[in-house]
């Protein structure tokens, strides 16, 4: 059984169907990229699976559960974690924060404990600043985990981002375009740390343009073009695929 | 130091009674008056803040929280005979009951929208205040409420009448909101508010149901507005509807963005300020509101976050970054 199946997916906006029935299947420990020209329906796609945007028809099943329209907290709950292509942190919240709001669901504890700041309640915080330090270490922002989110550069707001959907140890991360704008030395940075991930197991789904970094890293290729899948394969079967060629470059 | 010069500052407030006995005998009921007010102006402004400041919306509301519970409180004592804690505690939940209630429909609406939603429902409740006159009595008002009165029926019993009984009844109110606003503004519950404040939709991708924490927040709200109702009705024996216009969010609004939304210092900081303020300029009668406002003007020129960022300017271990 697939972790992530889609199924007949099917997203219209007022004239144009963005996402029009797409299957697609991740295994468990797959790295899968999602590319295609703009407009192609690759982020429709992700805030469908995610609870963003409330499909029009087909399913979403992960891990065998029907998640198909489940709003985004729930999603995230069952251990989905994703990022957005809009780099998107907490302005206000300094870095640590930033991460520590990802681990919600492992810190909840009953109104009395809170009051009497329970033993467990300290050890939930100190295990949680501690994860929180390891992760903003391994981004290189270790040394900002006091500055306000709002106040880090572009790059170290992504760098930050990618590190808080890290937080819940997720079962399967969705990354839409992490080595979008950022420079070639963040790009290769970016590239080590998910093929990192992959190597420890983890299940991700990439939307990526950066050919050079998605025919590098991926397992499989799924092509979408106006929103329908046009070509799904290893990436030596994508590169040389004639239908993707004509879509990226036209005829 | 810091630690000193908070149990200074704790010393000071609890000991004000004879402090102003001894400075300002002659208008020392004046002066207690003022301190009073000034406390539970304190609780109701970190209450609001708790909405305003954490969750990040912008009801406009409260008044109709603190008016359910202070006619709630005023209802119980004066005709079913209520114990003043019983009382206090009916009106708590009375508010919350409401807040619940309307919270639901009101959270659809988002920014602008819930600021409009939430000034109905406050001029809904005042009006209802004003009519309902079965029930509130409405500007004849609700009258004879007793003092308050501690202990349990049968026991023995502390009847609070002297002001400065009010005014440390008043500051144990204040205290039990404080701890309730740190606790509730901390660690794991309070980083959810200000994720929601913050991002809304990468708190869901955190996990986090922003409808449950704004309800969650604007619901205690509402019940410690209306404890701090009651306990205003109590002190004041009387209830008109006056005290529930929407001249009372103006004040919240004013203590809370200028002394500093979302941070327990700089809105003690404002109800301090703006409550005593007003009162002070009493020496210029002519002048009053005029210096009034050009105070307000000031702190919104000078400091458009509030009197507590001036604080943090100055101590530098507190700037981020």
């Amino acid at each position: 059984m697939p972790l992530l199946e889609i199924r007949g997916l099917i997203k219209r906006f007022i004239g144009v169907t963005a996402v029009d029935r797409v299957d697609l299947a991740v295994e468990r420990g797959e790295l899968v990229s999602l590319i295609g020209p703009n407009g192609s329906g690759k982020t429709t796609l992700f805030n469908c699976v995610t609870g963003y945007l409330a499909t029009d028809g087909g399913r979403v099943l992960f891990g065998g559960r029907d998640v198909t329209n489940a709003p985004s907290h729930s999603v995230a709950r069952l251990g989905i974690a994703r990022t957005f292509q809009q780099v998107s942190v907490f302005p206000r919240l300094s870095a640590l924060d930033n991460l520590l709001v990802f681990l919600q669901q492992h810190q909840e504890e009953s109104f009395l404990a809170r009051l009497l700041r329970s033993r467990r309640l300290r050890r939930l915080e100190t295990e949680a600043v501690e994860r929180a330090r390891r992760l903003l270490d391994l981004v290189g922002l270790g040394d900002r985990a006091t500055a306000a989110a709002g106040s880090l550069s572009f790059g170290q707001r992504k760098l930050l981002a990618f590190a808080a959907a890290l937080m819940p140890d997720p079962e399967l991360l969705l990354l839409d375009e992490p080595a979008a704008a950022v420079n070639p030395t963040m790009i290769n940075q970016m590239k080590q740390h998910i093929l990192a991930l992959h190597r420890q197991g983890k299940t991700v789904l990439l939307v990526e343009h950066n050919m050079d970094v998605v025919m590098d890293i991926s397992q499989r290729i799924v092509v979408l073009d106006h929103g329908e899948k046009i070509a799904e394969g290893p990436p030596d079967v994508i590169r040389r695929d004639a239908r993707v060629v004509e879509a990226y470059f036209g005829r | 130091m810091r630690r000193a010069a908070a149990c200074a500052l704790a010393a000071v407030v609890v000991s004000a009674p004879w402090l102003v006995a001894v400075v300002v005998p002659r208008q020392q009921r004046y002066v207690l008056h003022v301190l009073i007010f000034t406390a539970f102006f304190a609780a109701l402004a970190l209450s609001y803040d708790l909405v305003v400041g954490h969750v990040g919306s912008l009801s406009l509301a409260h008044p109709a929280f603190f008016g359910v519970g202070a006619y709630t409180a005023a209802i119980l004592a004066t005709r079913a005979g209520w114990p003043f804690l019983a009382d206090v505690v009916g009106a708590a939940l009375a508010a919350a009951a409401v807040a619940a209630l309307v919270g639901v429909p009101l959270f659809r609406l988002t920014e602008h929208a819930f600021a409009v939603g939430t000034l109905g429902l406050a001029v809904v409740a005042s009006i209802v205040a004003n009519n309902w006159v079965d029930v509130t009595r409405g500007p004849l008002c609700i009258t004879g409420i007793p003092k308050p009165v501690l202990g349990l029926s049968g026991g023995p019993a502390l009847v609070i009448t002297t002001l400065p009984g009010q005014y440390w009844l008043a500051l144990v109110a204040l205290g039990a909101v404080v701890l309730l606003y740190r606790g509730l503004t901390t660690f794991r519950l309070g980083r959810a508010f200000h994720a929601v404040r913050d991002n809304e939709p990468l708190a869901g991708a955190a996990g986090i149901n922003a409808l449950k924490y704004r309800l969650l927040a604007f619901t205690i709200a509402a019940a410690l507005a209306g404890g701090v109702g009651a306990m205003y009705v109590h002190y004041l024996s009387v209830m008109c509807p006056e005290e529930m216009t929407i001249g009372l969010t103006v004040n919240l609004l004013v203590i809370v963005f200028l002394g500093g939304v979302g941070t327990l210092r700089g809105v003690l900081i404002g109800a301090v300020l703006f409550t005593a303020l007003p009162e002070v300029l009493r020496l210029a009668p002519t002048w009053r509101l005029v210096i009034y406002g050009a105070l307000l003007l000031l702190v919104v020129v000078r400091s458009p976050e509030g009197i507590e960022r001036l604080l943090r300017r100055t101590t530098p271990s507190r700037v981020a970054g």
